[in-house]
C-alpha cells in the first residue's frame, strides 16, 4: 500500500522536522534567558529586581529559582562541581566563599565594583588573587536597643552597663527581660561570638588572623582556653543565671524565638542582622514598631573601642556557563551596581544596605535610620571577619556552639574545665582529623 | 521465555528500573563515596580504603551519644506507641456512642507532616510563649526550660514521635483484633474469665503476630528519624539529643564530607539490618512459644 508507507513517511518527517525546530526555538530562546539561583528572601528579591529592569531593557529573560536555605549550599555545590549550567548566577556567601572559588568566573571586570567595600571580599578571592563576586547587600550585626525605654545616652557602652541598665528597665517593670539573642548552633553571632569579638578575643590563634597559611603554621590552634574566652561564657552563664537579664531558655534559641521576644516587647536589646529592621518595623508582625534604635556594640571589659562585623551577600556566575551567558550576566550585575535607585529602594524596602559604598554618606543624609546604621557598624572598624575561610569551618563552629553549650548548661565553677576539655576537639574539626 | 513470563516481566519492568535507578544505584553511589576522600566541594574521589569507618568508629560522639541516643530513642518510642497504640485500639475494639468521632480524631496526627508537627511542638514548649509552661504556671508549677537540658529535650522529642505514631499502631492493632475469631472469646465468657485473663490468654497472643511486624517495621523506622529531631533540637543541647541520621546529615551536608557520612549511613544500614534481624526473630520466637 503506496499510499499508507507514503504518510506514515511523512508524518515522520513532520516529527522529526517538529521536535528539531522546537530545539532550535528552544535553544534560541535559551540564548537570551538568564537563570538566577537564590534564596526565597526580600533582600535576594529586591536585588533581583534591579536586575530584572535590567534585563527587560535587554530582551533577557530573567528566571528566578528560589531555593530553601536549608540545601541551598548542597545543591549549588553539587551543581557547581559537576560543571553544568543549571544557573547562570548564583547567591553567594562568605560563609562558603573558599568552598566555591574554583568553580566560579572571576568578576573583577564587572562595572561598578570599584564602588564596592573591600574589606567583605576577603572571603570571595580564588587563589589567582582575582575575585568571585559582585556584592548583593551587606550582612552586619547591629546592636538594637528599645529608643522609648532608653534614651540614647543611656544605651550601655559596656557589658556592665548592660547588665545596669537592664536589670533597672527590669525592676521598673518595663521589660521582661534586658539582652535576647540567638545562642543554638548557627545562631552563636548572636550573644556568644559578638561578646567574643567585643572583648577582644577569638576563636583560634593568632587572635584575629584569617590568613589561612599562617593560621595552619600555628597548627589551627584553638584559643578557647584563653582568659578572654572564659569572661564570655561567664558572662552569658552570669546573664542568665545570675544577672537574669536574659531568659532561661536562651541557650536553645534561634534568631526566630529571639525576634518573637524583643517583638513582642518583651526585651529592651538585642543584636541581630541589621536587614531584621525592617521585620521589627513592621506593624503585622511586631509590637515596637517605631521604637528600634541601633548603637555600637557594648564592649567587653578588654576592649578599647567598639568592634562591628561587616559582610556581604554577593552573587556569582559557575564557571560551567558558557562564554555568551557569561558576559551577558556579568552585563547584568554591573546593571545592578550602578542601580544607584533600586539600592536605595532595596534599603527603604528592607533594610539591606546598599552594595554601592559612595551611596552611602548621601543616603545618610536623606534617612536617618541609615544615619543610625552607618554610625553603630559602618563606622566602627571590625577587629576581624565574623567567619574563618577555610573548609573546615562548619565543624570548628559546631564544635564552639558544642563546648560554649555545654558550658553554659552545666555548673559555672565547672566552665574553664569545660572549655580546656574541647580544645582538642576544636583542633581536631580544624585540621579535619 | 513464554508469553505469560514475558507479560509478567513487563508488568515488574517500571517498579525495577524505578527503584534501581531511586534505590540501588544511590545505595551502591553512596557505598562507594564511603571508601573514598570525597568532599562536595571538591570531589577528588581518591581511594582511602576503609578510613572514612575507621573515623566514625572511633569517633567517641559516635559511640558514646549518637548511638545510645538511636537506640534510647527507638526502644522508648517504640514501647510508648505500642501500649498507647494498644490501648486505643482495644477501645476502639468496642461499641459506644460516638465511636466513629473518636476513630477519626485519633487518625489526625497521621495526616500531619512530621516537619509540621515538630515546629508546633517547638513553640508549644517554648519557654517564653509555650502553652505547656502556661499550663504549668496555672497549676502553680515553675515554668520549665524544655530544650536546654538533656532530658527534658529528650523527652519532647518522644513525645512528639509517640504522638504521630500511636495513630498508626492503634489502626493496624485495631485491623488485627478486628480478624481474631470470636470462638475463643466466647468460651473464655462461658468459661466465666475476666477481662484482664482474656486479654492476657487470648487477645495478646493471637494479636503478637501483628504486633511483631508492628514493631519491626516502625523499630526500623524510629532508628533513621531525622525530621523531627532535627526541628526540635537540632541535636542539641550541644549534641545531647543527636541520633544516627544526624550525624550522617551533618557529616555529609554541613561539613560536606560525602566520604565521612556515607561510611557514617553504611554502618547505620549494617547496624539496622542485624538488629531487625534479631529483632523479628527474638519476637518470632516469642510468637511461637506462647502458641
Amino acid at each position: 500500500m503506496p499510499g499508507r508507507k507514503t504518510f506514515i513517511s511523512l508524518c515522520t518527517a513532520g516529527v522529526i522536522g517538529m521536535i528539531l525546530c522546537a530545539g532550535a526555538v528552544t535553544a534560541s530562546a535559551q540564548d537570551r534567558e538568564l537563570k538566577v539561583g537564590y534564596m526565597k528572601n526580600p533582600i535576594q528579591d529586591a536585588s533581583l529586581d534591579m536586575m530584572e529592569k535590567w534585563a527587560k531593557g535587554h530582551g533577557v529573560k530573567l528566571t528566578r529559582v528560589p531555593m530553601a536555605y536549608s540545601v541551598f549550599m548542597e545543591k549549588v555545590t553539587a551543581t557547581l562541581t559537576s560543571q553544568t549550567d543549571q544557573f547562570d548566577v548564583i547567591w553567594h556567601n562568605d560563609d562558603w566563599g573558599q568552598l566555591w572559588k574554583k568553580w566560579l568566573e572571576t568578576t573583577d571586570d564587572v562595572k561598578g565594583m570599584e564602588n564596592a567595600d573591600q574589606w567583605p571580599l576577603l572571603a570571595f578571592w580564588n587563589d589567582e588573587k582575582k575575585l568571585t563576586v559582585v556584592p548583593m547587600a551587606h550582612t552586619v550585626g547591629t546592636f538594637f536597643y528599645r529608643n522609648d525605654l532608653v534614651k540614647p545616652e543611656e544605651v550601655p557602652k559596656t557589658f556592665d552597663e548592660l547588665v545596669s541598665v537592664s536589670q533597672r528597665l527590669q525592676k521598673e517593670g518595663k521589660v521582661k527581660w534586658g539582652y535576647v539573642g540567638g545562642m543554638s548552633m548557627n545562631n552563636t553571632w548572636f550573644s556568644l561570638w559578638w561578646t567574643m569579638w567585643s572583648n577582644n578575643c577569638d576563636i583560634l590563634k593568632p587572635l584575629f588572623e584569617r590568613d589561612n597559611a599562617k593560621l595552619a603554621a600555628e597548627k589551627f590552634e584553638p584559643a578557647v582556653t584563653e582568659p578572654c574566652q572564659r569572661e564570655i561564657v561567664e558572662f552569658w552563664w552570669d546573664a542568665i543565671n545570675t544577672h537574669k537579664i536574659s531568659p532561661p531558655g536562651m541557650t536553645a534559641y534561634g534568631r526566630n524565638e529571639a525576634n518573637a521576644i524583643f517583638m513582642s516587647g518583651d526585651a529592651a536589646f538585642t543584636l541581630v542582622d541589621s536587614t531584621h529592621f525592617g521585620e521589627f518595623n513592621d506593624p503585622k508582625r511586631s509590637k515596637i514598631v517605631g521604637k528600634v534604635g541601633m548603637a555600637p556594640f557594648p564592649m567587653g571589659p578588654r576592649a578599647q573601642r567598639p568592634t562591628s562585623w561587616n559582610e556581604i551577600w554577593g552573587w556569582a556566575i559557575p564557571k560551567g556557563v558558557p562564554a555568551e551567558r557569561k558576559q551577558l550576566a556579568k552585563e547584568m550585575l554591573s546593571a545592578m551596581m550602578m542601580d544607584e535607585a533600586g539600592q536605595v529602594e532595596m534599603w527603604k524596602k528592607t533594610g539591606g544596605p546598599p552594595p554601592n559604598v559612595k551611596l552611602w554618606p548621601k543616603l545618610a543624609a536623606d534617612d536617618k535610620d541609615f544615619a543610625a546604621l552607618k554610625h553603630a557598624v559602618f563606622d566602627q572598624t571590625p577587629i576581624t571577619h565574623s567567619a574563618y575561610y577555610f573548609a573546615e569551618w562548619p565543624a570548628v563552629h559546631r564544635a564552639y556552639s558544642d563546648m560554649a553549650i555545654a558550658a553554659l548548661s552545666g555548673k559555672r565553677e565547672d566552665i574553664a574545665k569545660v572549655l580546656a576539655d574541647n580544645v582538642d576537639k576544636i583542633h581536631r574539626a580544624a585540621t579535619g582529623n | 521465555m513464554t508469553e505469560k513470563t514475558r507479560f509478567m516481566l513487563a508488568l515488574i519492568a517500571p517498579a525495577a528500573v524505578a527503584i534501581l535507578l531511586f534505590q540501588i544505584v544511590p545505595i551502591l553511589t553512596g557505598a562507594n563515596a564511603s571508601f573514598r576522600d570525597w568532599t562536595l566541594y571538591d570531589p577528588k574521589r581518591t581511594w582511602v580504603g576503609t578510613a572514612n569507618y575507621v573515623h566514625v568508629l572511633r569517633d567517641p560522639e559516635f559511640l558514646g551519644i549518637v548511638l545510645p541516643n538511636t537506640f534510647g530513642f527507638m526502644a522508648a518510642s517504640v514501647a510508648c506507641a505500642l501500649v498507647l497504640g494498644l490501648a486505643i485500639a482495644l477501645m476502639l475494639n468496642r461499641r459506644f456512642p460516638g465511636r466513629w468521632l473518636v476513630q477519626t480524631l485519633v487518625l489526625l496526627p497521621l495526616m500531619v507532616a512530621p516537619v509540621i508537627a515538630a515546629i508546633m511542638i517547638r513553640w508549644m514548649f517554648n519557654d517564653q510563649f509555650g502553652v505547656v509552661n502556661a499550663a504549668l504556671e496555672g497549676l502553680g508549677f515553675a515554668p520549665i526550660t524544655w530544650l536546654t537540658q538533656r532530658w527534658t529535650a529528650f523527652l519532647v522529642i518522644l513525645l512528639t514521635d509517640v504522638w504521630l505514631w500511636t495513630p498508626w499502631f492503634a489502626l493496624i492493632l485495631l485491623a488485627g483484633l478486628q480478624s481474631l475469631p470470636p470462638e475463643p472469646f466466647e468460651a473464655a465468657q462461658i468459661d466465666a474469665a475476666g477481662a484482664w485473663r482474656t486479654f492476657r490468654y487470648i487477645t495478646l497472643p493471637m494479636l503478637r503476630p501483628v504486633m511483631v511486624v508492628c514493631v519491626v517495621i516502625r523499630a526500623i523506622d524510629a532508628f533513621r528519624t531525622f525530621d523531627i529531631v532535627w526541628t526540635i533540637s537540632g541535636g542539641g543541647p550541644a549534641r545531647a539529643t543527636e541520633v544516627f541520621s544526624i550525624y550522617a546529615y551533618v557529616e555529609s551536608f554541613q561539613f560536606l564530607n560525602l566520604g565521612r557520612g556515607s561510611a557514617a549511613a553504611v554502618i547505620g544500614a549494617i547496624i539496622i539490618v542485624v538488629f531487625a534481624l534479631l529483632l523479628y526473630r527474638l519476637l518470632n520466637r516469642l510468637v511461637e512459644v506462647s502458641r
